[in-house]
Order: structure tokens, then sequence, then C-alpha cells
């Protein structure tokens, strides 16, 4: 049986550090656009910390949630690509193949999560910042969408090393930098067709629920509610 | 002889007639010959220490080979070097454990910064001109030399002043020791967000002087007064997994933990119950706590009970709940909910930081919070305080108004007063009447452009790294580590200067180590530890005192550490400045919360431009209306607002240290920069300097508004 990648996100455990949005910026080689083009609306981050208030002090409440791509399984960026750039792989994740992409972004308006993102320019970084490019990802150039991959050079390299060992892949060899970031372990990755994973074992979570579950995109990230207490 | 020699001896038997005349060919061509540590596009990790603050997180650094532009030997040309790539946390270090936060993700950005120093430099213009000459290594150590030398013949080695930054290891260590040598005082360390009063606090309650470890993975309740463990506070990343262990770590067992504060904090955020409190006024809310412990108590056990910590026998008479709830702000019943909690769900804990004791009357929250600690048994038990053993405390005098006034040669490493001590200090008065300044830092920032020297150190990516943690966990840890990679630029290690400076003075210094690795690697002796005294009940709660009087300047002012930037130090890393602030989404700004109330009173809408005054001085900056802040306070993030540190952070944004009062804790003298009261006044509307992440995307916003 193929892979299917997923993801669970314990919100009860995450803090809202924004460490993983860091890390992914540093492992995808995310540029960044400065506070002009930030003002514009156009900075770039895959994964993001949202924050939901509730109530009025003093009894305020605030909740956090990291929202990536949420690699939906009936995903609604898919189908509106007139090039197939953005397309659905066997083992289920939505890539973006940049070289196909002619930069309608019919995508991104498509994406009801809103984590598809522009390269409304060239991507610049002033020697020597340069290198701390990762070569194992693309940089990407202007006119070209991108989004969160879970790391799919992570998956690739590690599925390679297995093959090379003669092994199959195990629950844990695969970490998206967001995941390896993350002190409080908030963050899982790994196969959900394979039903003793820690992944599939949270997704089935009586805490777990999707994000706009409702709109029938079958999302493969699940998050587990926060609890409350006192 | 393997391929690689051959390549090399080829490379210099082949080329050398054509460069007879530069010296010695093999310097010369060794740029051509790759790292023997690299194979194209294979990645080797290799151990460091995060220098972003004083946690200490051991990392990883993935180090793969790359093209390098650099000068090696005088030449220049690209090189091919391995170089690092990315850190992540180490999970074998007991600090991190494998994770690593935001800052820490950043701190690559550090090395590969385009605007750090390649090379000594020597002042040519004004004083604070910015303009310095390229010199060599050779010309800046004689002249670092002959300025020794000079304080020396004059018999005036008193003069010679060396500031660091608190807990810096080793190398502060090193510099302790040369001023021993030469005679001069201890290194003055100095740090906004310092600790100093926690520190003095444990001291007297326990009997060790440093930050405590909080066992939250063992505790089923903790109370947290003021401290942003899950942000900025002491060691963020082992609280982070400490918290979810707490949270989520034990089958059944869901630990619950309550914040009090006055602004949310990202830890306020986390918590069951967020409890608002008057400022200054946290210790009396833990006493009250106490006095509902010991009334619950059988007489007999709340007779042994308080008969453990002096004074405490009669039960605390003057902390009823009713009185308390006067005092804090907190109703009475919560104070009784809460004190329930902390018997009922045990092991609990008490922890206090941050805002809370950054009061006039700081130490007396803090020996509250540890006597409170006390009550419940929480000192060094699973689930409880513990202090990380073999600590060794760094020899230095904190910095204030007075001291580097009688400095004649000032040694700067990387701490940054101009920017981080409040006015009143006078440090920028203080530096401009210092005959001779030396920094030792790799960027030119709002102190370093005063001075006349400067010898720029490796990067912590290139040079030997060493942390021994005050906290952050309950085994002694200690690492020292060599570099990830070979320098990029004509820099040198600070420790390396300092022994060949000691070396060369008219008259030596002896210094127990010879090299940086030397330095690095020796691990301080652990002072013998007191025996804990009994916890001293705090001195009778004085009422904390603000400046500014509350009729002419209303509103509480609460600068506080960022997420991103801690207290300033990381603001020039692009990668910080780009990360939407987790409460806020703000970007690239400063910004002032303030109550939804109070902003519909003053009639302020998200973005416009207030005037914040305190008796200090005026600040104006953009409003971010914020539901977690009592309507009486406002609050600034710190970090913008440098004059100069690159060109991502220089004139950016505005500094709200620069407007704080320089009152200090009465007990332990530590500045208390929650103390200043402020006045608000609208600016004017907005005009687009508060820039978010989160909200409308408006790909054009000029033509929206002109619609």
């Amino acid at each position: 049986m193929p892979h299917r990648w997923g993801m669970a996100v314990d919100l009860d455990t995450c803090t809202g550090c924004g460490a993983c949005v860091t890390a992914c910026h540093a492992e995808n080689n995310i540029p960044t656009v400065g506070p002009e083009q930030a003002a514009r609306g156009r900075a770039m981050h895959w994964l993001r910390v949202e924050r939901y208030w509730e109530g009025e002090f003093p009894d305020v409440r605030l909740k956090f949630r990291p929202v990536m791509c949420q690699q939906c399984d009936a995903a609604p960026c898919e189908p509106v690509c007139p090039t197939y750039a953005s397309h659905h792989t066997a083992e289920g994740l939505n890539a973006q193949v940049y070289n196909r992409c002619i930069g309608t972004r019919y995508c991104a308006n498509a994406c009801p999560y809103n984590v598809r993102f522009f390269e409304f320019f060239n991507p610049q970084w002033p020697k020597p910042l340069h290198l701390q490019l990762n070569p194992d990802v693309s940089v990407r150039e202007v006119g070209v969408m991108e989004k969160c991959t879970f790391c799919v050079q992570r998956i690739n390299a590690a599925s390679i090393d297995a093959k090379a060992e003669k092994r199959e892949l195990k629950d844990g060899d695969i970490k998206p930098a967001c995941v390896q970031s993350c002190s409080a372990r908030a963050m899982v990755f790994g196969d959900l067709n394979d039903p003793e994973s820690e992944v599939s074992r949270l997704s089935r979570s009586p805490r777990g629920g999707k994000l706009l579950e409702d709109l029938g995109t079958l999302p493969k990230v699940t998050y587990l509610e926060r609890q409350t207490q006192v | 002889m393997d391929r690689r020699d051959f390549i090399k001896l080829t490379a210099i038997t082949g080329t050398s007639a054509t460069l007879a005349s530069c010296g010695n060919p093999e310097h010369q061509l060794i740029r051509f010959v790759p790292d023997d540590d690299v194979v194209p596009g294979v990645a080797e990790w290799k151990p460091s220490v995060c220098p972003m603050c004083a946690a200490g997180c051991g990392v990883s650094v993935r180090v793969m080979d790359a093209d390098v532009e650099t000068t090696r030997n005088g030449q220049a040309g690209v090189v091919k070097m391995a170089v690092a790539k990315k850190l992540e946390g180490n999970a074998k270090d007991p600090i991190s454990q494998g994770g690593l936060c935001a800052r820490g993700q950043a701190s690559i950005q550090v090395t590969y910064h385009p605007d750090r120093l390649t090379q000594p430099l020597k002042r040519a213009g004004a004083r604070g001109s910015g303009e310095f000459t390229p010199i060599t290594w050779d010309e800046a150590i004689a002249e670092l030399t002959a300025q020794l030398d000079t304080l020396a013949a004059a018999k005036d080695q008193k003069s010679l002043a060396f500031l660091t930054r608190p807990h810096r290891g080793r190398r502060t260590a090193l510099a302790a020791e040369l001023l021993k040598g030469y005679g001069a005082e201890p290194p003055i360390a100095h740090e906004l967000f310092a600790d100093e009063v926690l520190r003095r606090a444990n001291g007297i309650s326990f009997g060790h002087e440093q930050l405590p470890t909080i066992d939250l993975a063992r505790s089923r309740f903790a109370i947290s007064f003021g401290a942003d463990f899950l942000g900025t506070w002491n060691s963020p990343v082992a609280q982070s997994t400490a918290y979810a262990a707490m949270r989520q770590g034990r089958p059944g067992v869901r630990g619950a933990f309550v914040q009090v504060e006055s602004r949310m904090s990202l830890t306020g955020a986390s918590a069951d119950e967020w409890v608002p409190v008057t400022p200054g006024t946290e210790g009396v809310l833990a006493l009250g706590l106490a006095h509902v412990i010991l009334a619950g108590k059988h007489p007999a056990d709340a007779g042994r009970a308080g008969a453990a910590i002096d004074g405490w026998s009669a039960g605390l008479p003057d902390y009823a709940p009713a009185k308390v709830a006067q005092i804090t702000g907190v109703p009475a019943k919560t104070i009784e909910r809460i004190a329930r909690s902390l018997v009922e769900m045990q092991p609990s804990v008490a922890i206090a930081g941050g805002a809370a004791l950054a009061h006039t009357n700081g130490l007396f929250h803090a020996l509250a919070v540890n006597a409170l600690n006390a009550l419940l048994g929480s000192v060094e038990r699973p689930g409880g305080v513990f202090f990380t053993p073999g600590h060794v405390k760094s020899e230095v005098r904190s910095l204030k108004s007075e001291i580097l006034s009688s400095a004649k040669v000032l040694l700067l490493d990387d701490a940054n007063p101009v920017f981080d001590a409040p006015k009143a200090w006078k440090v920028r008065e203080a530096l401009a009447a210092i005959p001779f300044i030396a920094s030792f830092g790799s960027f030119v920032d709002d102190t370093s452009v005063h001075a006349d020297l400067i010898l720029p150190d490796h990067s912590f990516l290139e040079a030997w790294v060493d942390s021994a943690p005050e906290s952050g966990s309950i085994e002694a840890v200690s690492t020292a580590a060599g570099p990830a990679m070979k320098p990029l630029y004509q820099t040198r290690a600070m420790a390396d200067v300092l022994i060949e400076v000691a070396g060369k003075l008219k008259a030596p210094v002896a210094l127990p180590w010879k090299t940086a690795e030397e330095v690095a690697k020796a691990v301080g002796s652990p002072q013998s530890q007191s025996p804990a005294p009994s916890p001293k009940v705090p001195a009778k709660f004085v009422e904390p005192v603000f400046d500014g009087e509350a009729s002419q300047y209303p509103f509480h002012f609460l600068p506080y550490a960022s997420l991103t930037f801690g207290d300033g130090s990381s603001a020039h890393l692009p990668w910080l400045q780009e990360m939407p602030d987790p409460l806020t989404s703000a970007m690239w700004s400063s910004w002032v919360e303030i109550n939804p109330r109070t902003a519909e009173r003053l009639q302020l809408a998200q973005g416009d431009l207030v005037d914040i005054s305190s008796s200090q001085g005026t600040l104006r900056a953009p409003v971010m209306i914020f539901p977690g802040i009592a309507p009486d306070i406002v609050a600034m993030p710190v970090g913008q607002g440098h004059e100069l540190f690159t060109r991502y952070a220089s004139g950016r944004g505005v500094n709200p240290i620069a407007i704080l009062a320089a009152a200090t804790d009465s007990e332990t003298g530590a500045l208390a920069w929650a103390a200043t009261r402020v006045k608000i006044a609208r600016a004017g509307d907005g005009d687009g300097r508060l820039i978010m992440f989160a909200g409308e995307m408006h790909e054009h916003p000029h033509e929206h508004e002109t619609r």
C-alpha cells in the first residue's frame, strides 16, 4: 500500500511560539519580502500561527492554531490549475510543479485556507545570506505559486535512505522542519495508511477535527482541540 | 599519499613559478583545495550552542559544501568550503532536547548577515559617525596593547572596564582572569531583562543565587506570576518541552496552570485561567494564597506548616482574601479557588518572573512566591522547583549609571546599553567621555558605533563555544563544541585576541589558557553551595512606587521582551523581522497595545498613531487593539527602534526603553522596568507603519483609500 502522508497538531500542547514558522523559512528557502511588500500582503509564510480571541477583559482567552497546507484529498486548488502544476501525488500530497506554473493564481483563489503564496519578485538574498539556502529545495522565481510541501525533500531523502538500506520506512523516520523544531512536540507527521503510526493514533482522537471540515476538502491535517480545566 | 595531498602538491608545483614573487605559494594556493571533510551534496551534522539567549540550547548544525566568495591570506576568490545550512535542536542536549525556538532557528543569519563586519576597523570620522577604515590584525592588536600599556604606565589599571552581557560562560571567565591579572575591576554585565531580583531572592530563600528549573513535566498544577516561561523567560525551549509533558505526557493526568499578569503574554494565552492583577501587587496575591492554604489546614498542621517559614505561624492574618482582593484586584473567590487547586492538585508549583519582579518592590514579590513554594513543599521535589547543580556564578558587576564614568579604556563585548538602558543612566554621555573604546562585536550597533577600534569576533558557528546553563535541567549540564565551519572572514575569536594582548603587554598577564579552545574546554569548578536557610518571609508589603503622578500619567507602561527580538539583540535578522508576532501578527513594526474599551474611549482605531509620554520623553507609535490587556495599561514590545543596527533594523520603529524612568528595586538596585507611568494622546490617522500578516490583503492599499 502506498504511503498517505498526514499530520496531527495538538493544540493542547502548542504554545504558539512560532518556532515552526522560522524553521519552515530556513528549510524551504522561503524569501523575506521586506516591510514595503509585507505591507501589501506579499509576505510569504507557508506556515503561520493563527490567533482566536474570545471574550472581553478580564475574561479573555486566546487560542493559537498553526496553519499550513492541509494537503486536502479533495483539494480545491488542483482542478482549477490549467497547467497541472498543482496536482495530487500517489502519496496524497498536493504537489506544486514550479516549472509548469504560469502564475494564473487560480489555485490561491480557490484555496479556502489561504496557504498558497505567489512570488511577486525574483527573491533576493543579499550576499552572503544565500549561503543559508538549502540545496535540497529549489529556489522559486518570479511568477510562480508556492506552498507547504510537507517538506517533500525530507520525505524523499528518508525514502531513498530506507531503500538503500533495504528496509521499510519506520514511523518517525520523517520529520518536516516544523515538526522537528517544535519543542512542545505538538506536531506529529507520518503515514495515515499505517493504523499503528502516531499520526494515525492522534487523528482518531476524540479531540480531533479538521479545519473548515464542512467544505468537504478532506484535509489530511488533524487538529486536536485544546482542553479546558480549572 | 592520498588523492587530496596529490592534488595539493600538483597544484603547488604546477603554478608555483607564477606565484614565486608572492611569498609562500602554499598559502596562496590553499584556497583551491576543498576542505577535507566536504563531500559534495552530503550533509554532516556538527554540534554547537545557540548564542541567542542565556538558556544555552545545544544545537546540531547541518553542514554542506558551498562556493564562498571570501578573502584568504590576502587573496580574494571563491573557496569551496563546508558551511552551515540549518540549525536544529540537538536531541542529546538536556536543555533543547531536539527543539529550537524561532530565535535559535534564525541565529544562522548572524553568520551570513550581509552587514557583518569582516575585518578589524579603526575609527576614521568623528566619534559615533560610523566612519571606519580597515586595518590589519597586527595593527589592531598593537593599538589595543598600547592603550593598555599606557594605562598601566600611569598606574591607572582600575580605569580599564570590560562591558559584556551576563551569563556568557567561559569568555567572561577569561575576561575576568585578564582583568584580575592586569589589576582592574571585574567585568561589567548588562542586559535589560536580567532577572537579578529573582536570583537574589533565590539566594535569600534557598541559598541558590540562580534561576530555578521548573519541573513542569511532573507538576499537576502551576501558577506563574508574570513569568513568560513559554516565550521569553529563563529557558523557554526546555520549559516548553516540560509544559507539553505536563499537559499531555501522562495518561489520564492533564496538568493545569494559571497565569497572573496584567498583559497577556504568549504563556498567558496557553493558561487554563488568566488572572489579571494590579501591577506591583503580585506578591500580595501569593501571600493571600498562602493565607487561604494555612487557614484551610487543621490548626496543628497549619502551625507546623507555618512554623517552617519564619513568621508564618500566625497564618498571615494581614492577607485574608477580602483584603488581598482589594489590593490586587483579583476577586476573593478566585483566590480561594486557586489556593484550593494548589493544595488538591499536588505536586503544584509557583513561578515568578518578568514584569512581576520589575517593580520598586520586586524583591518582595519574588520572596513571597518563594515562600509559597516552601509552604507547598515544592522545593527540590518532583513537580516543583529545582536548582541546576554545579552552577558557577560569573564574577561580574552590574551596570549602574555611574560605573562607566570612571573608565578610560572600555572593552565592549556585545552589550548594547545605549539601546537598552534608560536615558537617565546617561550611558551615551559616559561613552563620550571615555578616551578609548574597543568593540569585539560582529556588527556596528547603537553602542559599538562609538568605538575607536573594532576587533570583530568570529560568529558562534566559526568558533569554540561553551555553555553551562544555570537552569533548564535538573542535572548539571556542561557543553563545549568546536567550530561548525571555518571563518568566512578575517575575524578572530575574542578569546584568542585577549590572550595575545595579555602576552604582549609590557607587564604580561599570565593566563591559565593559551587558545580559545582551551578556554571553552576548561570547565569551571562549581562553587560550594551553602545549606538552604529556612525561607525568609518577605518584608512587609510596601506599595510599589511608579514614576509619574497617576493624575497626569494615567496609564501603566509595560515594555515586554519580544518573542522574536528578546531585548532587541536579534532585531537585525530578517527572518525574525518578517516573522508575524503570534499574538498580533505584526511584522517589521513597533506598536502600542491598548485595551479595546480604552481605545474606544480615546477614539483610537487599529493603526492610528499615538504619542506616549512619560516624565522621560515621548514616543510615536501605531495602536494595536489588544483584548488581553487591562484598561489602564499600555504595553510595547522591546526590540525595535535601533538608531543603528544593520540595514534591517536601523531606524525601524521606536524604542520603549527610551522613555523608561530609571526606577530601581529598592532592595537589589535592579532596574524596575515596569515602574513607569505614561499618558497617551492621539497623534493622527494610521500611515501604514503598522504592518500585519493577518487581515485583509489589499494588493494596492493606496488605491483602496482613494476610491
